[in-house]
């Protein structure tokens, strides 16, 4: 065990400094609470980001430079992680295009399929993921939007909702029903829907802060070609969601680096309010400010056994952990203000309304991509072992 | 920051292990309680490992997370933990005995408060293993440390809900002339040691009432099902599962950041602690709901664990008292971020 890694990796580390410093526009280093986009629109700014990234090989660096990478190791990947959220720089406000769209084109995908990737790596092509439905949430297996084979076509019906940029994409990766006769994790597939063919239509959805950043995508008779099939019919659950294998290593880096900058912001705050010297404040903080430096170690620890080629069950715990904490950690900046925790008005708020917003921002943290509740599930029955309930 | 074991240390640790599970059975914990020479059977097998008190932190951490899944007993921990590092601390030359397996000791620091901080009250509290040790090492105001023999002194003993680990008070010595000067720094660091080898022990307890109570979770029935398919058991597992784990880390990076002098230790250890006395005692607690009734009785090695997570938590500093250190850190000094 040691702290500090070695002569290369931090020569590799330096090289990502330089560049970051030569090429990072100002709006990827503006302080933002939470990756992603207020409005489900991508700015000019951040498409032509994610293309420089890529053309320098910094977009996915574990992968060749055709794909936007430079064959980076497991562990020169965990630094590129480290050093993005260090500096807190996104590579690209659309996680669903380079980490799961690409890389599964990559994975299950026929010829044309895979030749499709690079695009998706780099967001030139702009994709929506069609999973959640209105009856298919923490129970995705059920989902019921249907595919029916005629010919050389399917015919898609039903409706996708929670689904981030649909407003922008041109392509919707879909998880369908392709067979309703048999056990419902078996008749899953994966088609490539383009959204301006006919029988789609999208509809923005505001969520909690107001915004509308996904949308509901229905789908009325869309014919969708045979060729658009991703995998084998049948065969969709296969094909999961975040497929960057070789990032899984340190995708918790983003959520431990977010807790411990609110944290270090909170010790700020408490200083501005005249809280520093509150018993229960500075408990509360320390304890926070604890446990966000354990879940880094967690971290760390899970990466070594990543690195080694075996699983790391550590993992399993960080997407729960940093997103309830941060949710806590949100709402003591509302406690910390008093009766003005509230205050929206940007004139009247601390940091022109930030705390209120990410509060209802960070709710989102807890629901999406997994419950907590599925989350401690799945720990419950597959790290620890205990039965299915 | 690498967490990869070494095959040093791997083997280390597997060592540890079996020595521990051969020759620290519960049996010889039990019997201690009512007759300490009881664990004189295990100590000398722990006199072999007693290089330990000098060498990487790292190393006696895993080497205590496995005596604190037994609960081991004797004065190995303070010997080890507490009175090599402080000999080291003060250039003191006893030093080689004690890692050679031939000098026992332990520390008498924390006074009226029962802080670890030097002092120079008359009475020094918490003082582990005292009249079984031949040494013990006084720190005193300055700070110094006196290094006397345990014989002669005038102590007595104190009871407390660990009855697996025997704590004393004892006076200063009349002669205060032994009393050499130690440099602050180095006298915190031996500290620092001290404090992330109590919560190494506290990971081992930790450890056990987690596999203990996940396993008993399999196999209870009620309701014609076990008792781990139910969620709202699942749920408080999980929850300590995430708290053991935060702290293990947290515990190993401690000792890492020690042996590497870096500069963020002081607020690695405060973590550590503060994280592993959270974990050991909400391990303790949820074993116990999940071991219902059988958990409770004194037949049960459960509460063995029980005791030392909850006296582990307060030796060295509870949590509310690392946390309190955390903030003075965080709050009232330009923290080098």
């Amino acid at each position: 065990m040691r702290l500090e890694w070695g002569a290369e990796e931090e020569a590799f580390r330096a090289e990502l400094i330089e560049f970051l410093a030569a090429h990072a526009p100002p709006e990827a280093r503006r302080r933002r609470d939470f990756i992603g986009s207020d409005d489900g629109s991508l700015p000019g700014w951040a498409r032509a980001w994610q293309a420089t990234l890529f053309d320098h090989g910094w977009m996915v660096p574990g992968y060749p430079p055709e794909l936007g990478g430079r064959n980076a190791t497991p562990v020169q990947t965990l630094v590129y992680l480290e050093e993005l959220a260090r500096q807190g720089i996104p590579r690209s406000l659309h996680f669903g295009g380079y980490a799961i769209v690409g890389p599964s084109l990559l994975e299950f995908g026929s010829e044309a399929q895979r030749a499709m990737a690079p695009a998706a790596i780099r967001g030139d092509t702009v994709w929506c993921v069609g999973m959640s439905e209105p009856d298919a949430g923490s129970d995705l297996a059920s989902l019921s939007t249907r595919a029916e084979l005629d010919g050389d076509s399917f015919v898609v019906n039903g409706q996708k909702v929670w689904t981030s940029y649909a407003m922008v994409a041109e392509k919707c990766f879909c998880y369908v029903r392709t067979n309703p006769d048999v056990p419902k994790h078996k008749g899953i597939s994966v088609v490539i829907i383009d959204l301006d063919s006919p029988g789609v239509e999208v509809r923005p959805l505001r969520h909690v802060t107001g915004a509308a950043e996904f949308a509901e995508v229905f789908f009325t008779d869309v014919v969708v070609p045979r060729g658009n099939l991703v995998g084998q019919l049948d065969d969709g659950w296969r094909i999961t969601m975040g497929s960057l294998a070789h990032e899984r290593g340190g995708i918790w880096l983003e959520g431990v680096s977010g807790c411990q900058r609110t944290v270090d912001d909170l010790v700020a705050l408490a200083h501005r309010r005249r809280l520093d010297r509150d018993l229960a404040v500075r408990r509360r903080l320390a304890a926070a400010y604890a446990e966000a430096q354990g879940l880094r170690a967690l971290g760390y620890k899970g990466f070594a056994g990543f690195a080694q080629g075996s699983s790391a069950p550590e993992h399993s715990y960080m997407k729960l952990a940093t997103s309830e904490l941060r949710q806590d950690l949100y709402e003591l900046g509302l406690d910390l203000q008093g009766p003005f925790g509230v205050v929206t008005d940007p004139e009247r708020a601390e940091e022109g309304g930030r705390w209120p917003h990410a509060f209802l921002v960070s709710l989102a943290a807890t629901i999406g991509g997994g419950t907590s509740e599925i989350q401690r599930n799945v720990i419950a029955t597959r790290v620890l072992g205990l039965p299915r309930g | 920051m690498d967490f990869t074991l070494t095959e040093e240390q791997e083997m280390l640790r597997q060592a540890a292990r079996s020595l521990f599970t051969r020759e620290c059975p519960s049996s010889l914990v039990r019997a201690h309680m009512d007759d300490p020479a009881a664990a004189d059977p295990l100590w000398k097998h722990l006199r072999e490992w007693t290089a330990l008190a000098a060498g990487d932190t790292v190393d006696l951490c895993l080497f205590l997370e496995e005596a604190g899944a037994a609960v081991a007993p004797g004065p190995f921990f303070a010997t080890t933990a507490l009175f090599g590092p402080v000999l080291a601390a003060a250039g003191h030359t006893a030093l080689e005995s004690v890692q050679a397996g031939e000098l026992t000791g332990t520390v008498a620091m924390a006074g009226a408060d029962g802080a670890w901080t030097a002092n120079g009250d008359p009475v020094k509290t918490f003082v582990p293993e005292l009249d079984r040790v031949d040494q013990v090492a006084f720190v005193g105001e300055g700070p110094t440390v006196a290094v006397v023999p345990a014989q002669g002194l005038a102590w007595r003993p104190v009871a407390t809900l660990d009855s697996t680990r025997r704590l004393f008070e004892v006076e200063g010595p009349a002669d205060r002339s032994a009393a050499v000067p130690v440099a602050a720094q180095a006298l915190a660091d031996a500290v620092g040691r001290a404090t992330v080898a109590v919560a190494a022990e506290l990971v081992g307890a930790g450890r056990w009432l987690l596999d203990a109570t996940v396993a008993y979770a399999k196999e209870r029935t009620q309701f014609g099902r076990p008792i781990g398919s139910f969620q709202g058991l699942q749920f408080e597992i999980t929850d300590m599962a995430l708290a053991w784990e935060r702290a293990a880390a947290a515990v190993a990076y401690a000792a890492m950041a020690l042996d590497a002098a870096d500069p963020d230790r002081r607020t690695a250890v405060h973590v550590a602690k503060a994280q592993a006395g959270e974990a050991a005692r909400r391990c303790a607690r949820v074993g116990m709901q999940v071991h219902g009734g059988i958990g409770y009785t004194w037949e049960h090695d459960l509460h063995l664990r029980l005791r030392r997570a909850y006296a582990g938590d307060g030796l060295l500093g509870p949590v509310t008292w690392h946390l309190d250190r955390l903030a003075e850190l965080l709050f009232d000094s330009d923290r080098e971020t």
